[in-house]
C-alpha cells in the first residue's frame, strides 16, 4: 500500500480567545486521505471543519498531533495545496485571467507555460471567452468557478474546498457539483471538500467524514459505493437515500443541519 | 456595467445618454431636478440683478451680476487674470503633487511598519489638530514672497487628508484576501503589491479629492499673507481699490479652478479604479 497523501494523526486544536478563554475546536482527529481520493467533510456549524481545513492548508498551526502532506510535516502554506474558500475572493482590479494567474505570479512560476494552462482551466470550468472580464461582470457561480481555476493553476496535488457552493442557489449548486466531479475525474487531484449539505456530501464524496458538534471529532467515515460519474437522477435512488439517511443518523438526534 | 448571468445573457442596462435619446420626455419626468438646477441659478442671478437695479445699490457694495460679468470679460481679455490664474494653479498643483507623493510614501511606511506607526503616532495627532494654515506667516518669513512659500503651504495643507486616507485604506483589507495571499505563501511585498495597495486606492483617491481643494486653499491663504502674484494677491489688490466687481470675478475664477481640479481628479479616478465603482453598483 502506498503512503497516504494526507495523514492526520491525533490532531487537537484549542483556540485561545482575546479574553483568555479556551475554545476546544478539534479533538483527537485522525484521518488518512489517499492520493486521488475525493473526501467530503460534514458536521454541524461551528464543529471545527474550517479549522481542520486551515490546518491542512498550513494557514493555522495545530495545538498538538501531526499533519503530514506527501509524507512531510505541514508547517506552513505549501504550493502542493490549492484552496477554494467559501467566498470566491477574487481581486476586483484583475481580470478573470489575471485572477487565475495570481498564484503563478506569487509563486514565480513560468508565465508563458502557465498562461496556456490558465486558459485551458478556464475552459475546463466553462468560462472560455471570459478571460478579459472583470469579477463584477460575473455571476456568483461564475466567480466561484474562477476561484476553482485559480486553485488549480499551479497544479497542486491537493484541493481544499471550504463550503465553496454554500452561497449559491440550489440549481447552480447542483450544476457546480456535477462540474466539480468532472473536473476532479479529469484532473486526478485529491480533494477535501467541506459542506453543510448531506446530499452534497454523499453525491461528491468517495468517503464522507462525519463530525460531531464542538469539539469536533470524527464520528464515523461513510464510504459511498456509488458508480462514477454520478448524475443528478441518481440522487433519487434508494441506494443514495440510504447513504444520506445513514449520515443523518450519525449527525445525531437533531438529524438535519440548518 | 452589465452583469453577465450564468446563461450568458448580459442584463441590459442603458447609459443615461441612450435613455435620453430614446425617450426624452420620460427621461426628464423621472429626473425633475435636471431642469431645476439651472433654473435656480437663472432665477437667483436675475433676482440679484433686479434688487441691485431697483434699490440702486452702489457697485462698491454689491455689484450686479452684469457688472461682475463685464469685469470678468475685461480681466480675461487683458490677460491680467490669466497670469494670476496661472500662478495660483501652478502653486496649487505643485503643492498637491508634493503632498500626494509624500502622503502616499509616509502613509505606506506608517501602515506597513508598526514601529514607525507607534513612534510617529503622537506627533501625527498633534499635527493633525494644529491648523496648518497658521504656519503660513512663518513660512513667508522663511521662504519669502515668491512662489516657493505658497507651494509649501499648499503641500502642507493637502498632505494630511492624503496621509490619513492612505493609512486607513491600507489597513482596510478583507481578511479573506490576506488569507488567499497567505495560502500562496506570498511575501510581504507581494501581498502589498497584489492586494493591499490596489485595495487602498479608493481611499487614496478620496484623500486626493479632498487634498486638491485644500491645496488651492493653502495657495490662496499663502498669497493673502504675502505675495506678489496670484489670484489671492489679485483679490487683495481689488480690495484696496474697492473694485468689488473685480473681487467677485476672481472668486468665479477660483470656483472654476476648484471645480476643474476636482473634475480632473474624478476623471483620473474613474480610469484607475473603475472596478471600485462598478463593484459598488453591483453590490459585490
Ligand atoms: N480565531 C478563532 N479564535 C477563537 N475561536 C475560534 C476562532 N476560529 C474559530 N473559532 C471557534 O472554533 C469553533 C470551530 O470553528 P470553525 O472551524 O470555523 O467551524 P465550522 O467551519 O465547522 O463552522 C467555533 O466554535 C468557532 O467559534
Ligand atoms: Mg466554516
Amino acid at each position: 500500500m502506498t503512503a497516504p497523501l494526507i495523514a492526520v494523526s491525533r490532531l487537537e486544536k484549542t483556540y485561545l480567545t482575546r479574553v483568555g478563554t479556551r475554545i476546544r475546536a478539534l479533538a483527537d482527529v485522525t484521518l488518512d486521505v489517499a492520493d486521488g481520493e475525493f473526501v467530503t467533510i460534514v458536521g454541524p456549524s461551528g464543529c471545527g471543519k474550517t479549522t481542520l481545513l486551515r490546518i491542512l492548508g498550513g494557514l493555522l498551526s495545530a495545538s498538538s498531533g501531526s499533519v503530514e502532506l506527501l509524507g512531510r510535516r505541514v508547517s506552513g502554506p505549501s504550493r502542493n495545496v490549492g484552496m477554494v474558500f467559501q467566498d470566491p475572493v477574487l481581486l476586483p482590479w484583475r481580470t478573470v485571467l489575471e485572477n487565475v494567474m495570481l498564484p503563478v505570479a506569487v509563486l514565480r512560476l513560468d508565465r508563458r507555460a502557465h498562461h496556456r494552462r490558465a486558459l485551458d482551466l478556464l475552459g475546463l470550468v466553462g468560462l472560455a471567452g471570459f478571460e478579459d472580464k472583470y469579477p463584477h461582470e460575473l455571476s456568483g457561480g461564475m466567480r466561484q468557478r474562477v476561484s476553482l481555476a485559480r486553485a488549480l493553476v499551479h497544479d497542486p496535488a491537493l484541493l481544499l474546498m471550504d463550503e465553496p457552493f454554500g452561497a449559491l442557489d440550489a440549481m447552480t449548486r447542483e450544476a457546480m457539483n456535477l462540474e466539480l466531479q468532472r473536473i476532479w475525474r479529469e484532473s486526478g487531484k485529491t480533494v477535501a471538500f467541506i459542506t453543510h449539505s448531506i446530499p452534497e456530501a454523499a453525491f461528491l464524496g468517495g468517503r464522507v467524514v462525519v463530525m460531531s458538534p464542538r469539539p469536533g471529532r470524527i464520528v464515523d467515515v461513510v464510504t459511498v459505493d456509488l458508480e462514477r460519474p454520478r448524475d443528478l437522477d441518481m440522487m433519487g435512488s434508494d441506494a443514495f437515500g440510504s447513504y444520506t439517511r445513514k449520515i443523518r443518523h450519525l449527525l445525531g438526534p437533531k438529524g438535519w443541519l440548518e | 456595467m452589465s452583469v453577465v448571468e450564468d446563461d450568458g445573457a448580459p442584463a441590459e442596462q442603458l447609459s443615461a445618454l441612450e435613455e435620453f435619446r430614446r425617450a426624452p420626455g420620460a427621461f426628464i419626468r423621472q429626473r425633475p431636478h435636471l431642469p431645476l438646477v439651472p433654473l435656480v441659478l437663472v432665477v437667483f442671478v436675475l433676482a440679484w440683478e433686479g434688487v441691485v437695479w431697483a434699490w440702486r445699490i452702489p457697485e462698491f457694495l454689491v455689484p450686479a451680476p452684469s457688472a461682475i460679468g463685464r469685469a470678468l470679460v475685461a480681466g480675461l481679455t487683458s490677460r491680467l487674470y490669466l497670469d494670476h490664474f496661472g500662478v495660483t494653479l501652478y502653486e496649487s498643483l505643485l503643492g498637491f503633487l508634493i503632498a500626494a507623493a509624500a502622503g502616499i510614501a509616509c502613509g505606506t511606511l506608517i501602515a506597513q511598519f508598526r514601529v514607525v506607526e507607534q513612534t510617529l503616532y503622537p506627533y501625527l495627532v498633534a499635527l493633525q489638530t494644529l491648523p496648518k494654515i497658521a504656519i503660513a506667516p512663518l513660512l513667508i518669513v522663511w521662504l519669502g514672497f515668491g512662489i516657493t512659500s505658497k507651494v509649501v503651504i499648499a503641500a502642507l495643507v493637502a498632505f494630511f487628508p492624503i496621509l490619513v486616507n492612505v493609512i486607513v485604506g491600507l489597513k482596510t483589507v478583507d481578511a479573506s484576501k490576506l488569507d488567499l495571499m497567505r495560502s500562496l505563501d506570498a511575501s510581504r511585498w507581494q501581498t502589498f503589491r497584489y492586494v493591499t495597495f490596489p485595495n487602498a486606492l479608493p481611499f487614496v483617491f478620496a484623500g486626493l479629492d479632498i487634498a486638491i481643494v485644500f491645496s488651492v486653499l493653502g495657495a490662496i491663504v499663502g498669497e493673502f499673507v504675502g505675495s506678489q502674484r496670484g489670484l489671492g494677491n489679485l483679490i487683495l489688490q481689488f480690495h484696496t481699490s474697492l473694485d468689488i466687481a473685480g473681487m467677485f470675478a476672481v472668486l468665479l475664477l477660483l470656483a472654476a479652478l476648484g471645480v476643474g481640479l476636482h473634475l480632473a481628479i474624478q476623471a483620473i479616478q474613474r480610469r484607475v479604479i473603475f472596478w471600485a465603482q462598478a463593484d459598488h453598483i453591483v453590490g459585490a
